[in-house]
């Protein structure tokens, strides 16, 4: 008798992203063989949803019991590939809910789809799978495999309409420069792994404390190569160009959901490279952080205040915003980041709810005149853009605020001060222009009629505009959940 | 009870939110009601207030631990006369706005909100609180500008905005950059301001500070050169907007150097004193004279602001006991005056649709009522003895002579041209025949209108022939700010400058 042994696998680790896989596999096997009305797909990815941060919940118990007890190394799992720390489960948490409010904001979408409605139910979750391995891998190459699957549910989605042209030219778009960074971000991490011949993240981390390195050219250009990388997914500057076309071109249904996810995953992954794996060097790489903050921030306020289409201003908030949270990571800190990446990623669905509410879920393009007088067509979807642009803008008492003061506190507490006050600078030129649309809404007159606004884009403006209200007031409990979110 | 201060205002405004858009008769006088609740209470706070130097009613409550940020709320002599000023304009420039018939319950909602924020302001004893009401106010104020405005509404309201915005920015850094260090060096974080004064300052951090904060203050006061956004926000502001702009935001600024620049970097604010005075006066000077060519009423009043809050920060920076208290009652002198100045130029309007000084003439012949009015708050404005204006001035004026001896006389030159400018404009409006045709038919003020500018006139009389109901409360909060500055500094205040000598309030002080 011959016994096989099995190696134990702690399948907890990964529970949320085999859910997530089985909900998307389980639409699209649904919708073939009983071609079932829209809404059963969005109660199945409803349910995946609800059992999958069900399970972070079970992981974010367990990685406070390991922090307790001091049993950290049970937390690394799948030899290496996973981890599941406090950080991995908060990200993972926030990719989660963002995925629920992303698909309610483009229900109106996938009904319009059609047949093809399943295959945007199916891209969510799929995207939402590959993020969420991204924010929790402890290696690079899953990191890696992470971004791509996510990535390239993107790209797909962005192209995702009944009719043609721009939305396909969106696609097209964010597919070629995607890879291309995708590629860039790859080529790094060999870079990374030939000068440490590591690729997990805590070696990468033990093999800087127990060696000093004299040459590091070769780890220094793959840091800077996975920081390109990173930061064209995040649309930091200069890596941003991408950005405007892609948000305009592309259904806006689900752009909010696209860049919320891209940006969440982006930055959690970068802040665990830069200060879990290779906080020593940070003599390197702070300064080019703080010089790609300064330059998101600078590039994208200033240049937001000529767009005159709603969809390229926000793309360029969405800029300047990166700017910000990276002086979050200049900081040295993760809360504020989180914090941040966090409140923004509400944010930045409900405006995108409100575009596709305003120019139809399935458009490209929504001119700054198609707001005008929005305030009294349609008093509460106004009232409820307003709030969402005035955190965005950082006014006190809204989440932005919360966010920007912690951010900034940070990185002025790590001896960045030129940095806050260029983000202080930003910050008001920002005002301007998220004060124009504001302007068209409330300011102008129009003979216009209201809008009817849906049940499932009711629901997400009324958890986005209260998110950024309370969070605002009271932020107590989240900041305490990121600050306990701190990666291994 | 300070809480229920701002509270109350808040909850008005969200029960006039609620009220169904189709009563539209309701919405103003229902505001009108509401905002009497507040005034009430502060007017229960001044007849409890007790003149002492500490804080009063203080109430905490940690708002979020980690931080160090709480909820802390406090009154004394300096801030009392600001929150009972707010409490009695709001009210009536809400009554004032019968005129405006478009979106008023929207309009009701932003003046409450802002009341709330304004009264904030005053009472927060936490630098992170006080930095979120002086920004929230923004907002309100924004929209008022901006929706009830006139012609060039929308760029007088961004250009307010993005000024104090800038202003705000420079402020927020020095809050965190002062936040930063006590950390540092208490090893525990609190953004209270009892805590932040105890912070060690290197000479140069504590300039930069100062410049930071004094900058966003200055832009709202607004102090020479960075005052040229008051003038467009005024003129386009619809009347309540300009009455609660001119006699309550503006004294966010003077407010905010007397508060926290004189206790937090009382170094630098002795060494900066003479620079501060100088923009001062240039502002007194400056502001008079534009004041005496502006074609436009409004315009007018706004400059003669620029003036008239010139001696408000020389009066700060001047550092003694007569300059000191000067500085706070005329915050309250210049809020009532100018507030009632621009209640009656929006009466004159709503009657003319134009603020034009040539339209009119021999306004007194037709409207004597207004006509007695208008002359009664020039005078109180130009500092006519036995009016509020001159009580002020004149502390100010007294109490800077022995510590910035030059700035005060040439200050005192804007005595005389405010006269001039405010004394040509009554002339031209009121004086003489009545030419025009429209003029001629003008109907005086009603009872309504009478019973909105009578409190205030008679606050000002009141103020003007006995200071000392609101010198009493201020001197103490003045008197221990000072001790602060001696403590703290080598800086020794002249002689002739503390209190219990003659200059001192009317001569009736033991």
């Amino acid at each position: 008798m011959i016994e096989i042994t099995t190696p134990e696998v702690s399948w907890i680790a990964i529970l949320p992203e085999l859910v997530l896989a089985l909900g998307a596999v389980g639409v699209l096997l649904v919708e073939v063989q009983w071609k079932p009305a829209t809404r059963v797909l969005g109660a199945i990815s409803a349910i995946t949803l609800v059992i999958a941060i069900f399970f972070t919940f079970l992981q974010w118990a367990q990685a406070g019991d390991a922090l307790e007890v001091g049993g950290l190394d049970e937390l690394v799992a799948f030899s290496g590939m996973i981890v599941m720390d406090g950080f991995a489960v908060f990200g993972r948490f926030v990719l989660l809910v963002m995925a629920g409010l992303g698909l309610l904001a483009g229900w109106r979408l996938v009904e319009r789809l059609n047949r093809r409605g399943a295959e945007a139910i199916a891209l969510v979750l799929l995207a939402t799978t590959g993020f969420s391995i991204m924010v929790a891998s402890n290696n690079l190459v899953m990191m890696f495999l992470g971004l791509e699957i996510g990535s390239i549910s993107l790209y797909i989605l962005a192209g995702l309409t009944e009719e043609k042209t721009k939305a396909d030219e969106a696609a097209m778009k964010y597919f070629l420069l995607g890879s291309f960074a995708s590629a860039i971000f790859i080529y790094g991490v060999a870079l990374l792994y030939a000068g440490t011949g590591q690729l997990e993240i805590l070696a990468i981390r033990q093999f800087f404390t127990e060696f000093i390195v004299t040459r590091p050219a070769v780890i220094l250009i793959g840091l800077a190569l996975i920081i390109v990388g990173l930061g064209f997914k995040v649309s930091a500057a200069p890596f941003h160009s991408w950005a405007p076309d892609v948000y305009q071109g592309a259904p806006s249904g689900v752009v909010g959901y696209m860049a919320a996810m891209a940006k969440i995953a982006g930055f959690l992954a970068m802040a665990r490279i830069l200060l879990t794996a290779v906080p020593q060097l940070d003599d390197s790489w702070l300064p080019v952080i703080a010089g790609i903050s300064a330059l998101s921030m600078l590039v994208g306020s200033t240049i937001a205040l000529v767009q005159s289409d709603v969809r390229r201003l926000l793309a360029y908030s969405g800029v300047a915003h990166a700017g910000f949270i990276l002086t979050g990571i200049v900081g040295g800190a993760t809360t504020g980041m989180l914090f941040y990446v966090t409140v923004y990623a509400i944010q930045l669905i409900g405006a995108f709810a409100v575009v596709a509410v305003v120019s139809g879920p399935s458009s490209s393009g929504s001119s700054i005149d198609e707001y005008r007088g929005l305030a009294r067509r349609s008093p509460a979807l106004g009232a409820a853009f307003a709030v969402l642009l005035l955190g965005m803008a950082g006014l006190p008492l809204t989440s932005g605020f919360v966010a920007k003061f912690g951010v900034f506190s940070e990185a002025w507490a790590n001896g960045y001060g030129w940095l806050v006050i260029v983000a202080l600078l930003a910050s008001v030129i920002s005002f301007a222009f998220y004060l124009r649309v504001i302007v068209a809404m409330y300011m102008d007159e129009t003979e216009e009629e209201g809008i009817v606004v849906s049940l499932a884009a009711r629901w997400v403006l009324t958890i986005a505009v209260a998110g950024t209200v309370l969070a605002g007031i009271l932020p107590a409990p989240l900041i305490d959940l990121a600050a306990d979110a701190f990666s291994l | 009870m300070l809480t229920w201060l701002i509270a109350l205002p808040v909850i008005g405004a969200a029960i006039v939110a609620l009220v169904p858009g189709r009563l539209k008769e309701l919405h103003l006088p229902l505001g009108v009601a509401l905002a009497v609740l507040p005034l009430a209470l502060a007017g229960y706070v001044f007849w409890v207030f007790e003149p002492i130097a500490e804080y009063q009613f203080v109430q905490e409550a940690v708002w979020y631990e980690p931080w160090g940020i709480s909820w802390s709320l406090g009154i004394d002599g300096v801030s009392m006369p600001m929150v009972l000023l707010t409490a009695i304009l709001v009210p009536i420039a809400l009554a004032a706005s019968t005129s405006i018939t478009r979106r008023t319950k929207e309009f009701v909602v932003y003046t409450l909100l802002l009341e709330a924020g304004m009264i904030g302001v005053f009472l927060a004893l936490d630098l992170f609180l006080f930095f979120v009401f002086f920004e929230a106010i923004l907002i309100p104020m924004y929209f008022i500008i901006g929706i009830w405005g006139s012609d060039r509404r929308i760029y007088a309201a961004m250009k307010f905005f993005i000024f104090t915005a800038f202003g705000s920015a420079l402020l927020l850094a020095g809050i965190i950059a002062l936040a930063v260090t006590y950390a540092d060096q208490f090893g525990s974080a609190s953004f209270a301001l009892s805590d932040l004064m105890n912070v060690q300052l290197s000479t140069s951090a504590e300039r930069w500070l100062f410049v930071a904060f004094a900058l966003a203050f200055a832009i709202k006061v607004p102090l020479f050169p960075v005052h040229t956004w008051l003038p467009d926000a005024h003129t386009e502001a619809p009347t309540a907007g300009s009455v609660l702009l001119a006699a309550v935001l503006l004294k966010l600024g003077t407010y905010g150097l007397l508060r926290f620049n004189l206790s937090l970097f009382p170094e630098a604010s002795v060494d900066a004193a003479w620079i501060m005075g100088t923009l001062a006066v240039i502002g007194i000077i400056y502001g008079a004279v534009v004041a005496i060519v502006q074609p436009d009423l409004k315009r007018l009043i706004a400059y003669s602001s620029v003036s008239h809050l010139g001696f408000i920060v020389l009066g700060t920076f001047a550092l003694t006991s007569g300059s000191l208290q000067g500085a706070v009652i005329q915050n309250v002198n210049h809020g009532l005056v100018t507030g009632a100045l621009f209640l009656l130029v929006g009466m004159i309007y709503e009657r003319r649709h134009t603020k034009q000084i040539s339209e009119f003439g021999g306004l007194q012949k037709v409207m004597p009522v207004f006509a007695g009015f208008f002359l009664f708050m020039i005078f109180a404005s130009i500092g006519l003895p036995g009016l509020n204006g001159f009580v002020g001035e004149f502390l100010i004026l007294v109490g800077s002579y022995s510590t910035l001896p030059a700035l005060a006389i040439v200050a005192a030159i804007g005595v005389v041209l405010a006269a001039i400018y405010m004394l040509w404009a009554y002339e031209r409006v009121f004086t003489g025949v009545p030419d025009k045709e429209e003029n001629i038919a003008l109907s005086d003020l009603s009872i309504r209108e009478i019973s909105l500018l009578a409190p205030l006139a008679i606050l000002v009389l009141v103020i003007g022939l006995y200071p000392n109901v609101l010198l009493d409360k201020i001197a103490p909060s003045t008197e221990a700010l000072l001790d602060h500055i001696e403590e703290q500094t080598e800086f020794v205040i002249p002689e002739p400058g503390r209190l219990g000598d003659v200059l001192v309030a009317g001569g009736d002080h033991e």
